[in-house]
């Protein structure tokens, strides 16, 4: 069966270097079937009001500053994630289910979730983003740390039914690999070929869907 | 020295690959990089288990050969090459063969878009000037590289729909 290939988390002009356009071109060539521009929250206003990001990546301090963002974010757009990193912000993430991904929280000190951190964010349905352009864009040391710590990541997310999803987060076309490429990578994190395929379309589909339907029920 | 009997010989996989670059770049620098590559990832030891090879190439496609037993570790060291000579680049594996001749017919018999430069001054999505013009895409040397450095590339990215100007 064919499935629909979507990556959930791409940078366009002008925070990016290329054009929602450009990057859709380059995409559908690669094998996806749709890909959602992911602004960081600080690039936000750069975005002329005609073509506004399908979603938002949201970047915090303070766990106040977060909350106070994830309320005026939701609101004007569909997917609602935030930059992880921070402890402290991973976790309040994952207890907001107004946020629907944690996008990369092994990118602070340590791995950035625990078991308990899964388990909220198993309960608010916030999925764990995966991004793997670490794979192109470190090398060596700082490669293999994140790769532990991802590792670490999937082990916990499997046990407390957190959903995953792959992305390539990618700022230029030079940075979109296709979803066979994509699955490769999730196989060095230890995810099944299955478990990657989901991963890369019905997790992110899902999330679309849902909140698709929690904007018509408020409507 | 008397060649092997077919049976004793290793399989092989070919895997297909088309290039995106910013500037071309050369056979023997791409062999180098897919070798550091895969070094840095797999080690000294599992490179000797891959016995990896390009094959052929021709500035824009071509094919890498590799052990039958580690396709996977091929995609993932491809995956990985993002730069070559401080240019960016991105290889995209097409397909998997087992012969030469298949992976040719299968995966390269593409046309390929004809690439050339241009010189025009931009403003629309971008200020500066449009180098250059590949099909559909186009690529812009920014006056502001604010963009392209936080991307770390050298040209912004459009395609003939954000500027009809330019067709």
């Amino acid at each position: 069966m064919m499935h629909a290939y979507i990556d959930i988390s791409v940078h366009a002009f002008p925070e990016g270097a290329d054009t929602l356009k450009r990057l859709n071109l380059v995409a559908y060539g690669l094998g996806f079937s749709q890909i959602v521009v992911t602004a960081h929250s600080p690039h936000w206003s750069q975005f002329p009001d005609s073509s506004l990001p399908l979603g938002v990546e949201i970047v915090a301090a303070t766990v106040r500053d977060l909350r106070k963002k994830i309320a005026f974010f939701r609101d004007i757009t569909t997917i609602v994630s935030v930059h992880g990193g921070d402890e402290r912000i991973n976790r309040a993430a994952c207890k907001d289910d107004r946020v629907d991904i944690l996008m990369h929280p092994e990118r602070g000190k340590y791995n950035g979730i625990n078991q308990v951190t899964a388990k909220f964010a198993e309960k608010s349905e916030v999925s764990l983003g995966m991004s793997l352009d670490y794979f192109w864009k470190t090398e060596e040391l700082e490669r293999s740390r994140l790769l532990a710590f991802q590792r670490r990541n999937v082990a916990l997310c499997r046990k407390f039914g957190v959903p995953i999803i792959i992305t390539s987060d990618a700022y230029s076309h030079f940075d979109l690999r296709t979803p066979r490429q994509l699955k490769a990578l999730a196989g060095l994190l230890l995810l099944t070929d299955s478990e990657a395929e989901i991963a890369l379309s019905k997790a992110p589909l899902s999330i679309m869907k849902r909140r698709g339907q929690k904007e018509d029920t408020i409507l | 020295m008397k060649p092997l009997s077919p049976t004793l010989r290793d399989n092989y996989r070919y895997i297909a690959f088309r290039l995106s670059f910013e500037e071309p770049i050369r056979a023997r620098d791409l062999q180098t990089e897919i070798a550091r590559t895969a070094k840095s990832l797999f080690g000294d030891v599992g490179v000797s288990k891959l016995n990896i090879r390009v094959v052929a190439f021709d500035g824009s496609k071509g094919l890498v050969r590799c052990n039958f037993r580690h396709v996977p570790e091929l995609q993932v060291t491809l995956a990985s090459i993002s730069k070559i000579k401080n240019k960016r680049i991105c290889v995209t594996a097409i397909g998997t063969s087992g012969t030469i001749k298949a992976a040719i017919e299968k995966y390269l018999q593409i046309e390929e878009k004809i690439r050339r430069n241009i010189s025009s001054y931009v403003t629309m999505p971008v200020s500066g000037k449009a180098v250059r013009i590949c099909g559909k895409e186009i690529d812009i040397i920014p006056e502001d590289r604010k963009t392209v450095d936080r991307a770390d590339v050298n040209f912004i990215g459009i395609t003939i729909d954000d500027n009809e100007r330019l067709i």
